[in-house]
């Protein structure tokens, strides 16, 4: 049983000996700041997963009516409480419900939605209204406001390249598939010397260098930290799982990264919905079971939030095709060891009165990213979002 | 002042994709007039591009799977287009300031595009006026397919009008924010109702959704279309010092110097928003050739990419995987983020996107596996990754211009050749990791791969 040690202020000392002389004299020193709060994981499903069969009414005929061949059959349903159940591959989100350690957040939305895929994406990671266009990310002005001095790996996303989302306009996230990937790109003799080496008066040039070297830096660091040690749980093979397990490598091995973001595509199931989302929820199921699992038994698990979400949900009524349409509001889910208030946060979405076959929404997304970003990032929610979302009483 | 040669390169970098070594050779010693009157020269000898027909001729069909069909179809046509645009960029037989000039105004008008006959069209209509009167280029977009669709002007109706496309008309495209008010953006949606086109990109006026009435805008009065809109935009010259603006620091330097844009804006609105006179007018600036701007601005992805290509006389030989690479730099051909564009400098950098422009040359040049994986769209199910990319490479003009050099002599040259920004490294570090006793082309490359890995490489 390992327990975590929230790290105290100290300088990041491994790669000291490597920095390039321009930076030594102070130009760019980083501390690792103390965190306080909790590790907040994103998962984004994208594509907009149909939230209707994810979170099923099972016992509400008109779901049944709309969806003749696509409703999850009553007796296939997981079923929790309140005629409301869980889609069958989603048995870990079960057993997380019964330990009161998922909560279900329903209808999740925002006024006047997008359904392009594109604009309804963008709006969800900048935390915008549906009529703004704003260029950086909600995490990405979490890192502008709150992390002047914060590693660049402060917030990590599980892919090649960075989101929307973990972009600010001063201050970026730090993006890496693995470890072991970053760490074969960055071990290049070359760079290296030329970085350690390099003198640059132009300032552009001198951003440019300092860039590779906390890339360099922070790429030793997160290696040095994780080489040693390997999840003992198995993880799926799927990439989800390869992803979770790498954040849960991370997270054991006490890294200061506070944000974790990784996605899972696929869900825009016009047609042929049934089998494709009976297989995308399963990866996903299973790579937080597997996650869950690795945490729990490191003790960790009370010290992290995963908050999952899509861009939008999908129609009431199935297609002609065996799927679904774009549609709107759409749950989203909160998982972590401790928290305040598990279950169903709200009612079901009302399937009567439906004007144009879109479900109405009943809490605005951006209220959940204020929860995260004052509870479990212990920051200043209202001038990142830019609005006064006073937030959820989950966490 | 910086010497004649490096003046030449600076000029044909800023207004173009730069030059390969022969043709350096060549112009080195030329004057700017000279240079100027080339680069303007061959892009009035440039022919519009072939026309693309829609897919099924634009007809929306009934069937569910063959509207995904003629969907897949387009966007794999504008696929195509994105490709032949960045082949043109890299090639010396093309007018490179055509192209760049195409590529400024395709981000200042930026419009996501989804059909190849709409994308192709509008790359015409940018071709056509690009270098011509800037009044006529706004009118054109104006009426453009694509951007109407992508600016909902379709829906824009006397009875129920949009003003997504007024308003982004007048933040975006020509005054900017602070010059007009609400009721303007209402009344100047008024004037472009009915402005549509019909199912094979070509504008049509829908006569019963004009709103013919009288509109008063930016205190004017009386019965304005969309084209009367527009010139009483232009007739304002905080339209002229918006557009210079943006031109200055797109071709000069990111930091602006407030009396050389006035005084380009005076000059801008004086000619009639005349776009060619205004470029020559900076081009042929002593101040455009000032230390200050040379080598101080981080290429964006295409002016990257292609700049290898250009530089090293090379060609793609998979451009499909080129496109992949510019999604995973952040710059798409035809789908910009949103319609305020791409941004600029900083912007392109994060520690992602640096580390593949760092191994770019590397990759391309020896032909190896990039192992990294793009973003899928949201329609699509998985990541893709970015294969094999190489190119076929004809060095004979570094080896002219090192003929007869020795190494360091040789590392010099190309490093000047290269690089717009001083070496930030001692010279003979980057020697030591290139090995002498290969031969002759290797070696070449090798060092020309060293210079084009470094951080001073991502500067024009």
């Amino acid at each position: 049983m390992k327990r975590r040690n929230f790290l105290k202020s100290s300088v990041v000392a491994s790669s000291t000996m490597m920095m390039p002389a321009f930076l030594k004299s102070g130009f760019g020193q980083t501390k690792l700041t103390s965190r306080s709060g909790k590790i907040l994981v994103v998962v984004q499903l994208s594509g907009g997963n149909d939230g209707l069969n994810t979170v099923v009414p099972y016992e509400n005929d008109i779901y049944y009516k709309n969806r003749p061949t696509l409703a999850i059959p009553k007796k296939e349903v997981l079923k929790l409480d309140d005629g409301l159940g869980l889609h069958p591959s989603l048995g870990a989100l079960r057993d997380l419900y019964n330990n009161g350690e998922l909560s279900v957040i329903n209808s999740v939305g925002y006024p006047n939605p997008n359904r392009s895929h594109f604009r309804s994406m963008d709006i969800w990671q900048t935390g915008s209204a549906s009529d703004e266009f704003l260029s950086t990310g909600w995490l990405g002005r979490y890192l502008d406001s709150e992390c002047e001095t914060c590693p660049v790996y402060q917030a990590i996303e599980v892919d090649d390249g960075l989101s929307l989302a973990m972009k600010g306009a001063q201050r970026n996230a730090f993006a890496m598939s693995n470890v072991n990937k970053i760490r074969k790109a960055a071990d290049n003799k070359y760079l290296k010397k030329m970085s350690q080496l390099a003198a640059p008066e132009e300032h552009n040039v001198a951003y440019l260098y300092k860039t590779l070297a906390d890339t360099q830096q922070s790429t030793d660091y997160l290696y040095e930290k994780t080489k040693a040690y390997r999840s003992k749980i198995t993880y799926p093979k799927s990439a989800i799982g390869k992803d979770f397990k790498q954040i849960a490598e991370l997270i054991t091995t006490d890294s200061p990264t506070q944000i974790y973001y990784v996605s899972l595509g696929g869900f825009d199931t016009h047609s042929g919905q049934k089998k494709k989302q009976h297989n995308l929820l399963k990866e996903y199921s299973q790579a937080i079971e597997a996650f869950t699992k690795d945490l729990k038994s490191n003790d960790l698990f009370e010290d992290v939030v995963i908050m999952t979400f899509s861009e939008f949900g999908r129609r009431v009524n199935q297609n002609a095709s065996g799927g679904t349409d774009h549609g709107t509001a759409n749950n989203v889910f909160l998982m972590g060891g401790k928290l305040k208030r598990a279950g169903f946060y709200n009612e079901a979405p009302d399937l009567t009165n439906l004007a144009s076959q879109d479900l109405d929404y009943d809490i605005d997304f951006r209220e959940i990213y204020a929860t995260v970003l004052d509870k479990c990032l212990n920051a200043n929610s209202n001038a990142i979002l830019n609005g006064n979302f006073k937030g959820l009483n989950v966490l | 002042m910086i010497d004649q040669k490096m003046q030449i390169k600076h000029l044909y970098l800023r207004a173009g994709f730069g030059l390969n070594a022969r043709e350096w050779m060549q112009r080195k010693d030329w004057s700017i007039k000279k240079a100027v009157n080339e680069l303007f020269g061959q892009a009035e000898k440039s022919k519009p591009l072939a026309t693309i027909a829609p897919v099924n001729g634009g007809i929306k069909s009934e069937d569910r799977k063959e509207r995904f069909k003629f969907r897949t179809a387009e966007k794999q046509l504008v696929k195509k287009i994105s490709v032949d645009w960045l082949l043109r960029m890299a090639d010396p037989r093309e007018s490179s300031l055509m192209e760049k000039m195409s590529l400024f105004w395709h981000g200042h008008f930026a419009c996501r595009s989804r059909a190849g006959y709409l994308a192709n069209n509008q790359l015409n209509t940018i071709r056509k006026y690009g270098l011509g009167s800037f009044k006529e280029l706004v009118l054109a977009i104006a009426k453009d397919a694509a951007m109407i669709r992508y600016l909902d002007n379709h829906r824009n109706k006397k009875n129920n009008p949009n003003e997504n496309f007024a308003r982004e008309l007048m933040e975006l495209f020509t005054i900017g924010i602070g010059h007009y008010t609400e009721q303007d953006v209402k009344e100047a949606a008024r004037a472009f109702t009915g402005w549509n086109s019909d199912k094979q990109g070509v504008y049509e006026l829908k006569e019963r959704q004009h709103d013919y009435g009288r509109k008063t805008f930016m205190n004017k009065e009386g019965r304005f279309n969309g084209g009367d809109i527009i010139d009483i935009i232009l007739e304002k010259n905080e339209t002229a010092y918006f557009i210079t603006k943006k031109i200055y620091s797109y071709f000069v330097n990111e930091q602006i110097d407030e009396p050389i844009v006035k005084e380009l804006a005076d000059s801008f609105y004086r000619s009639d928003y005349d776009i060619k006179q205004l470029m020559l007018y900076i081009f042929e600036s002593d101040w455009f050739y000032d230390p200050k701007n040379i080598g101080t601005k981080i290429k964006s992805p295409t002016e990257f990419t292609v700049g290898i290509f250009r530089q090293l006389n090379g060609v793609p030989t998979q451009p499909r995987a080129l496109l992949r690479v510019q999604k995973a730099l952040g710059q798409t051909l035809f789908n910009p983020p949103n319609v305020a564009g791409w941004g600029a400098g900083k912007y392109w950098i994060d520690n992602s996107t640096l580390m593949l422009r760092l191994s770019l040359p590397t990759s391309i040049f020896n032909s190896s596996n990039l192992a990294f994986s793009v973003k899928p769209e949201l329609e699509d199910m998985g990541k893709k990754r970015i294969r094999k990319l190489s190119a076929t490479i004809d060095l004979d003009p570094i080896i002219e211009m090192t003929e007869g050099l020795n190494t360091e002599e040789i590392l010099e040259t190309l490093q000047i050749f290269l690089l717009q920004s001083p070496l930030a490294i001692p010279q003979k570090r980057i020697q030591s990791f290139v090995l002498e006793k290969e031969e002759r082309e290797k070696f070449l490359l090798n060092f020309c791969i060293r210079l084009m890995s470094l951080p001073e490489y991502q500067m024009c």
